[in-house]
């Protein structure tokens, strides 16, 4: 097994639910996993407290509909500041259609409702 | 003097009979699992009978409709007099575009408006903010200013129809049901004929929704204590918060702590506002309380009993209540929200269908039945219609409303009544020992409980010992979904546009000495809302308004992790 993974959990923008978030960041702290948890922030905020924490991974969060706009972005700066071995992965309510645009933006996977914990958890140590 | 729940005897012949058939006969026979048990873990015995009622005082704890202790209906006729309000929640995008669906829902034949917000709204941002232009639109409407305020019920007689705001959290409330009003008054109307409710609750901004930056919860519950002291002063007809049990229990909480931390907050809140110099009997009689329903048809019926039987006795007891109306637990449902899945959406119809049977069964004042597609997308025109017809099916063609608490006297359901006032009871306790409510959220413990019970929750479906038809059962692999999904019009621009027009068409001078009033109300402790009904109409913006009052009370990190 490789050294423990390091992941960020954020809530994007506005975005008010938090339950899906504090679920899967208890459950990937629970499965061994360092998770630094920041609630909501803009694009700039996450990848600065991304690079500062030295993560592994970005978990993102929105049941907003704001995915389309501000999930890019997240994967547009970590690029800009030479970030881009660190993956980004989301969760939330997103729309079937929109999932394979995300994936096309940089976003290494699209977890929707009912998913379940067990398969974003083998996703997650599958990541290199 | 003891009454018997019916005619039969609860004696030693009973008892015997009972123990025989559950030994001989029950015990006989195999059972699907160990362990029955309801949504929230209270456990569930194969049958009920007398003796698990033997202890209840028909007259003392179950009483008459419309008489205390009002578990069995807060009105002598319920829905024979008068149905429950079917209040479908609508908003998206610019004021111009909700306006349309709250007038085609009204033709259709919603007898209540219920208005949400979006997430910059609910928030306190105004719509060109820096933070939100991913968000503006999203999730409800979007109000920045009066003028919104004033397209959103054109057309509509505000003096008639009564109307929902929700204004989750108190930053939100204290402008935007402040436009509201000045928006009534604007149009000549006087404060007092309004009726409506508003959400206006501090645990959504500090403990339920998250934001970038939330006022710390002394802040935020005075806020909303403001409001409700406004409104006991100036518009008597208007329910000044809605306790929003229903947005604790879609974040994680189980049925019975959802009771609770309501109860706990309006606890909160008659403290401070007695403390203040206020009779109870001033502005008890319009608290108001939203609730979920969930998955256990039978938990929620007896939560709901529950509710109405606590808060009377803590109403009285406590505070000395004694206006019928300061007695009684009067409250909204949403079909829980949480409860809907993205896959086979069309199956949500008959989840939501049985959510709202409960609700009734349960003796709601008005409800909202949730959409299909809201596990997807905003709900889109067909799938709201179909959210209303469910109600008008319920109501008109299953002949639950032809008489009041269908279920009082089944053992079952006043067995589990019982436990669940118990545990109500319990909760309760424990929040005063810390202090109350507001201290509760203030050290994270309301976080972490309702943490741990979503937490729960999720595992219990992931072992698969909560079975959820489509996500971990009945599965069908690659679905295509069969329904078109709603797209949330323009909204940005339009705002944006509009508020570069109000700024400058604005009298600066007005707008700056109406922030100013509004920090030195700050500083002197002084009723906000009493200033800012009169500073939105000069035109200042949400946004003006909230970052005026987190200059001046902070902004706080909830601890959620």
């Amino acid at each position: 097994m490789s050294k423990r993974k390091r992941i960020l959990v954020a809530r994007l923008g506005m975005d008010a639910h938090w339950r899906g978030s504090i679920v899967v960041a208890r459950a990937l702290r629970d499965a061994g996993m360092e998770v630094i948890y920041i609630g909501n922030q803009m694009p700039e905020g996450i990848v600065k407290s991304a690079i500062q924490e030295s993560v592994d991974i970005i978990g993102l969060s929105s049941l907003s509909g704001n995915h389309m706009i501000l999930a890019p972005e997240v994967v547009e700066l970590l690029k800009r500041a030479g970030a881009d071995d660190i993956k980004v992965i989301f969760g939330g309510t997103v729309p079937p259609e929109d999932v394979p645009l995300l994936k096309e933006a940089g976003i290494s996977e699209v977890f929707g409702p009912g998913s379940s914990l067990k398969k974003i958890i083998d996703f997650v140590n599958a990541l290199d | 003097m003891k009454q018997k729940i019916n005619g039969q005897k609860t004696g030693a012949r009973l008892k015997k009979d009972f123990k025989k058939w559950h030994t001989d006969i029950y015990g006989s026979q195999k059972e699907r699992k160990p362990h029955f048990q309801t949504l929230s873990g209270i456990a569930i015995e194969p049958l009920y009978t007398p003796l698990d009622v033997a202890d209840i005082d028909y007259l003392k704890d179950l009483g008459f409709p419309g008489c205390e202790p009002y578990i069995r209906g807060v009105h002598p006729t319920m829905y024979r007099g008068r149905v429950w309000t079917q209040r479908q929640l609508a908003g998206f995008g610019p004021p111009e575009e909700t306006n349309k669906r709250y007038k085609f829902l009204l033709q259709q034949g919603a007898t209540g408006i219920n208005g949400v917000f979006d997430y910059p709204t609910l928030r306190g941002y105004d719509s060109d903010d820096p933070e939100v232009y991913a968000d503006v639109g999203r999730g409800g409407v979007a109000i920045d200013t009066i003028e919104d305020m004033q397209i959103l019920f054109d057309g509509i007689a505000i003096d008639k129809v009564s109307v929902s705001l929700v204004t989750c959290q108190p930053i939100c409330n204290i402008s935007v049901q402040s436009m509201y009003f000045a928006n009534a008054e604007r149009k000549g109307l006087s404060l007092n004929m309004l009726t409506g409710t508003s959400q206006n609750d501090f645990l959504m901004e500090t403990a339920i929704t998250t934001a970038p930056s939330v006022l710390p919860p002394k802040a935020s519950f005075k806020l909303s204590c403001d409001a409700i002291e406004f409104c006991t002063r100036h518009v008597p007809r208007w329910n000044p918060i809605s306790f929003a049990g229903y947005n604790y229990r879609e974040a994680g909480c189980t049925a019975p702590q959802e009771v609770a931390f309501v109860i706990s907050s309006a606890i909160a809140c008659c403290e401070e506002l007695i403390r203040r110099g206020l009779d109870i009997d001033s502005f008890a009689p319009r608290l108001s309380f939203f609730l979920s329903a969930h998955n256990d048809v039978f938990e929620e019926i007896a939560k709901y009993r529950a509710a109405r039987r606590v808060y009377h006795r803590i109403m009285k007891e406590r505070f000395g209540a004694t206006d019928p109306r300061s007695l009684m637990f009067r409250f909204h449902v949403q079909t829980a929200g949480v409860a809907l899945t993205a896959q086979q959406p069309l199956n949500n119809i008959a989840r939501a269908a049985y959510h709202a049977l409960s609700a009734v069964l349960g003796g709601a004042q008005s409800v909202h039945v949730d959409a299909y597609d809201e596990a997807l997308c905003t709900p889109t025109e067909l799938s709201s219609l179909t959210a209303l017809r469910t109600q008008q099916i319920l109501q008109m063609e299953t002949g639950v409303t032809n008489t009041v608490d269908p279920l009082g006297g089944s053992y079952f359901v006043e067995s589990l009544t019982n436990k669940m006032d118990d545990e109500v009871e319990r909760i309760i306790f424990d929040i005063d020992k810390m202090g109350g409510i507001v201290k509760a959220v203030d050290k994270g413990w309301i976080h972490n409980e309702i943490a741990s019970a979503a937490y729960q929750y999720q595992v219990a479906i992931e072992s698969g010992e909560m079975p959820i038809v489509g996500v971990n059962c009945f599965k069908i692999e690659d679905e295509v979904l069969p329904i078109d999904l709603f797209k949330v019009p323009e909204t940005l621009r339009i705002q944006v546009e509009k508020l570069k027009r109000n700024r400058k068409n604005r009298n600066s001078a007005e707008a700056a000495k109406a922030l100013a009033a509004i920090i030195s109300c700050c500083e002197r402790d002084g009723n906000l809302m009493e200033v800012i009904v009169g500073a939105v109409k000069t035109h200042v913006t949400e946004g003006e308004i909230s970052r005026t009052l987190k200059t001046f009370y902070g902004i706080w990190h909830p601890p959620l992790f």
